[in-house]
């Protein structure tokens, strides 16, 4: 499944950049997320619970951060599996300044698999939709503060 | 013994008789396998693959083992020694894929069965399952059947890169003569989609092993206990008459349990290792994601014809969606189609080629029709495509090409010969109770109002009474046992084990009238190979077509004997068994059954050369398949702004040969038309490019409710069978066969007015919209 969206910080392009580069501020952010650990340079384990139509369960997954062109753009691949299937994203995010804030646009591909699948497929898009949109909502709010 | 005078009661035959299942069935007091309760009975819950291809790494069970309640956890390292899943099918240069019952270091369609956790109770199952490790490493995997056969396209099974498991040409007459002489070829491409059997009731398997005994008994939602038994004992090295195989109330199969399945023998070893009984049943989801799917055809086809409307011949290349392994009969159900190319038409010319084709996806095998119902789509398309092409309309485009009764029996190009029929007799009746003139002019009023109003029409023929013997994997015949007891009252066994049939009634019905008894006097018993001899099933609308005249064989073995006992008793030679009792012609006087009955058990005296007892069985071999045929009708309405599809008149004539009990047949071609719907309107089962199934439950697969059904105007004509002395020919499948074709006919129809010739199903309001824009469906 492709996805895609915008969303305006209110914070200067650098500022943003280096926010959704810091695994604290990242662990805070992400909807259901129970930590955020270093294991490389730029690689993470995640712990996130995630709630799909009737079914809800754990993942177990890396976070990876890499074409870093600071404050411009990077990449972010996220894989996870748990007891309810597995998901795979990958996207690219773009940073401009914009209004005084800063714009950030994303693109990417998001493939699922197993019971989220079979039964939660139709939620997906609205599901991954408001759950980046939640991302950036608490993101705008660290910036806040 | 006085004398008796005998009134001729009626006939049960024939006759709107209730169901004898039924007060069990809406009582709640039918034993179905869930019900099933033992002591010291275990539960298993099975870990499968949410991928639709992998490498399996390694498996880690320990910490589902250290779970309080579970007692065992299995993989595919101690099961695989059991035998593997069987294919029943062959056909030449057939590529057959071993199937381990769990999965040993790959797995090949999302579901597959990974491990099995056997715990004291279901939700500990449940949870032990969550906490096996297993360490997949995904590979690229391929569900689109015309993909996989792209150079290129990820192999389902690394040895045969290609993904072909068969081809299969059949030929018969001289197509390329017939498309030479041609004036007129229109080709159309026509897919039957995937669809998901969905019995009410899930599969669910029971075993009990006695280690005294060292016997098993498995309980299992099948539609074939005999088969699965000798099927069973085989991949279990279980000598046959160590195991029993019971189906106890089933609650619908569609074909879906006329299979062995891997859970089947995995509970089987479950049981002999932990010398315990064990309970699995198949949630709704394990039921969409790895009981066998339905259908799964994309056909191109070419039909050549005369301008006058006469059908020379017909081309087929078929693809088969064939899913990641065979089940029992997969590879055969395509050449099915193949036999049922023809329909109800005169033509000689026929050419098919299939290609079966491996996915990453659950296997397709017998689903309602099986075969037939994508090959009546077919055809039926054709020939409205045809009719379009030259402006001439369906009904008389159909009769100009049907096979005219004295043309019986009638041999096909494709090798069958058509037993009897009179193809003009449904299809001018469906004309009269639609009046037909009448809807196309109420339709070209419709259409001078903007309205898509469509009328279509379908005539369809099918393959019933499976099978003669040669012409099945397993032998095609069926087996009947009749035993009178000594107070006269009378059990029926059959070895064709309904699934929702009503044989416990249409079989008390023909015993009773052979017999001259009444309906509560006979008890119809099935299903436990304990039981009843071996039989081989209910599938192929065989149940009354094939069990049923072993029955009457039986029925007339038995009554021999019945004579013989009564002139002993009566000491008269003359004696003729009429009404239930033995009646000296001579002297009028009589006997009843239960005095002659009882009197073949006392066996103080026995008639020359007669055993004692009064009990026959029958095997029947049918020489023949039988061949029903009718006509649907179907009157649509297209919502030009929403694309929504209405179906205001249903009329479905049907011809079954001759008809045991009306109100079952109605119930027949109802539910039958009720699955032909959801085909042609609403259902799909999607796999993503991935191999995830999409369509993984209730809420994303549409199977027809009651509120989107239209009233079905179930008539019939009566065209005896020769076939067998009952004359009856089969209805099982008649609903599913000739829908679809009459449905699709209808919305083209009335869709032809903006040039739509053809709709691929599910005709979904979202696929209609679109073509309404001007798009592409």
């Amino acid at each position: 499944m492709k996805i895609g969206g915008v969303y305006q910080l209110p914070v200067a392009r650098d500022r943003a950049y280096s926010m959704l580069q810091d695994p604290a501020i990242l662990a805070r952010c992400i909807p259901g997320c129970g930590g955020l650990n270093r294991t490389a340079g730029n690689e993470y384990n995640m712990q996130m619970k995630l709630a799909l139509a009737s079914i809800s369960g754990l993942f177990e997954g890396k976070v990876r951060i890499t074409e870093q062109n600071p404050p411009e753009s990077f990449r972010l691949a996220v894989e996870g599996k748990g007891k309810i299937g597995f998901m795979k994203g990958d996207g690219l995010l773009r940073l401009v300044d914009k209004d005084g804030g800063t714009e950030v646009s994303y693109v990417g591909d998001v493939q699922v698999g197993g019971t989220i699948a079979a039964v939660g497929q139709r939620l997906l898009d609205t599901t991954a939709k408001m759950m980046i949109k939640r991302f950036f909502d608490q993101l705008a709010e660290c910036a806040g503060q | 013994m006085a004398p008796t005078i005998i009134t001729k009661t009626e006939k049960l035959v024939g006759q709107r008789i209730r169901r004898k299942e039924d007060p069990r069935l809406i009582t709640g007091t039918a034993t179905y396998v869930d019900d099933i309760q033992m002591q010291g009975m275990h539960h298993a819950c099975i870990v499968r693959s949410p991928y639709a291809a992998a490498k399996i790494a390694g498996i880690d069970t320990k910490a589902a083992s250290a779970l309080p309640g579970v007692v065992a956890v299995f993989t595919g390292a101690d099961t695989k020694d059991v035998g593997p899943v069987p294919c029943g099918a062959s056909l030449p240069g057939l590529r057959v894929p071993y199937h381990h019952i769990l999965a040993v270091d790959r797995t090949y369609f999302a579901g597959h069965p990974v491990a099995v956790v056997v715990a004291t109770d279901r939700y500990i199952a449940r949870d032990g399952a969550e906490l096996v490790e297993v360490d997949y490493d995904p590979l690229p995997a391929v569900a689109d059947p015309e993909k996989a056969l792209e150079a290129g396209a990820p192999a389902v099974h690394p040895e045969w890169a290609d993904n072909i498991a068969f081809n299969f040409h059949q030929e018969g007459g001289d197509t390329a003569k017939a498309f030479a002489e041609a004036e007129v070829v229109v080709k159309q491409r026509i897919t039957s989609q995937r669809l998901i059997p969905t019995a009410m009731e899930t599969r669910g398997v029971v075993a009990d092993y006695n280690t005294g005994d060292e016997a098993l008994t498995v309980y299992s939602s099948t539609q074939i206990p005999h088969l699965l038994r000798t099927l069973l004992a085989q991949m279990l090295g279980l000598p046959e008459h160590h195991l029993r195989v019971v189906a106890p109330e089933v609650g619908g199969g569609f074909g879906s349990k006329l299979n062995v399945y891997a859970e089947e023998a995995l509970m089987g070893f479950v049981a002999m290792r932990i010398g315990k009984p064990v309970k699995w049943i198949e949630s709704r989801r394990e039921n969409y994601l790895c009981t066998i799917h339905g259908r799964g055809h994309v056909d191109y086809y070419e039909m050549a014809a005369r301008k006058d409307g006469t059908i020379l011949g017909l081309r087929l290349k078929l693809i088969q969606d064939l899913g990641a392994y065979h089940q029992l009969l997969t590879p055969a159900i395509p050449t099915l189609s193949v036999l049922m190319m023809p329909g109800l038409y005169r033509f000689k010319n026929i050419q098919a080629d299939i290609v079966g084709v491996f996915t990453n996806c659950v296997p397709t095998d017998a689903y309602r029709g099986a075969g037939r119902p994508e090959a009546t789509h077919g055809i039926e398309r054709m020939v409205d495509i045809l009719a379009a092409e030259l402006k001439m309309d369906p009904v008389e485009i159909r009769m100009k090409n049907f096979i005219q009764p004295e043309e019986f029996p009638f041999a096909t190009a494709t090798g069958l010969i058509y037993d009897s029929g009179n193809y003009d007799a449904p299809l001018k009746k469906a004309l009269e109770l639609a009046d037909y003139p009448g809807l196309r002019r109420r339709q070209a009023e419709a259409r001078k109002q903007g309205k898509l109003m469509g009328v279509g029409v379908s005539t369809y023929g099918e393959i019933c009474a499976f099978g003669p013997s040669p012409a099945t994997p397993a032998g095609g015949w069926e087996c009947a046992t009749v035993k009178i007891d000594p107070s006269g009252k009378v059990t029926v066994g059959t070895g064709a084990s309904p699934h929702g049939q009503g044989e416990e009634t249409t079989f008390a019905q023909i015993a009773a009238d052979e017999l001259g008894v009444g309906m509560d006097d006979v008890v119809v018993v099935h299903g436990d190979t304990a039981v009843v001899p071996y039989g081989i099933g209910t599938f192929g609308s065989r149940g009354t077509a094939v069990g049923g005249p072993a029955l009457y064989y039986a029925l007339q073995k038995l009554k021999e004997k019945i004579k013989k006992f009564g002139a002993m008793l009566l000491e008269s030679e003359d004696v003729t068994f009429v009404e239930g009792r033995c009646v000296c012609n001579r002297s009028g006087k009589s006997v009843s059954l239960a005095e002659v009955a009882g009197a073949s058990y006392r066996a103080m005296k026995l008639p020359p050369g007669e055993d004692p007892g009064m009990q026959a069985t029958y095997f029947w071999e049918p020489p023949n398949f039988t061949f029903p045929f009718g006509a649907h009708i179907v009157v649509t309405e297209v919502d030009a702004d929403t694309g929504k599809i209405a179906v205001s008149r249903y009329i479905a004539v049907d011809d079954c040969g001759k008809i045991i009990n009306p109100l079952l047949v109605d119930g027949q071609v109802h539910g039958g038309v009720a699955q032909g719907l959801g085909q042609a309107l609403f259902e799909q089962a999607v796999y993503d490019e991935n191999g995830q199934l999409l369509t993984g439950e209730l809420m994303d697969y549409a199977i027809p409710k009651a509120t989107m059904m239209p009233w079905v105007e179930s008539h019939h004509t009566e065209t005896p069978s020769p076939v067998n002395p009952l004359g009856v020919k089969g209805v099982g499948e008649a609903g599913t066969i000739g829908c679809t074709p009459a449905v699709v006919n209808s919305v083209v129809d009335a869709l032809s007015v903006l040039g739509v010739r053809h709709i691929d199903m599910p005709m979904t309001p979202e696929k209609i919209w679109t073509l309404l824009q001007g798009g592409q469906a």
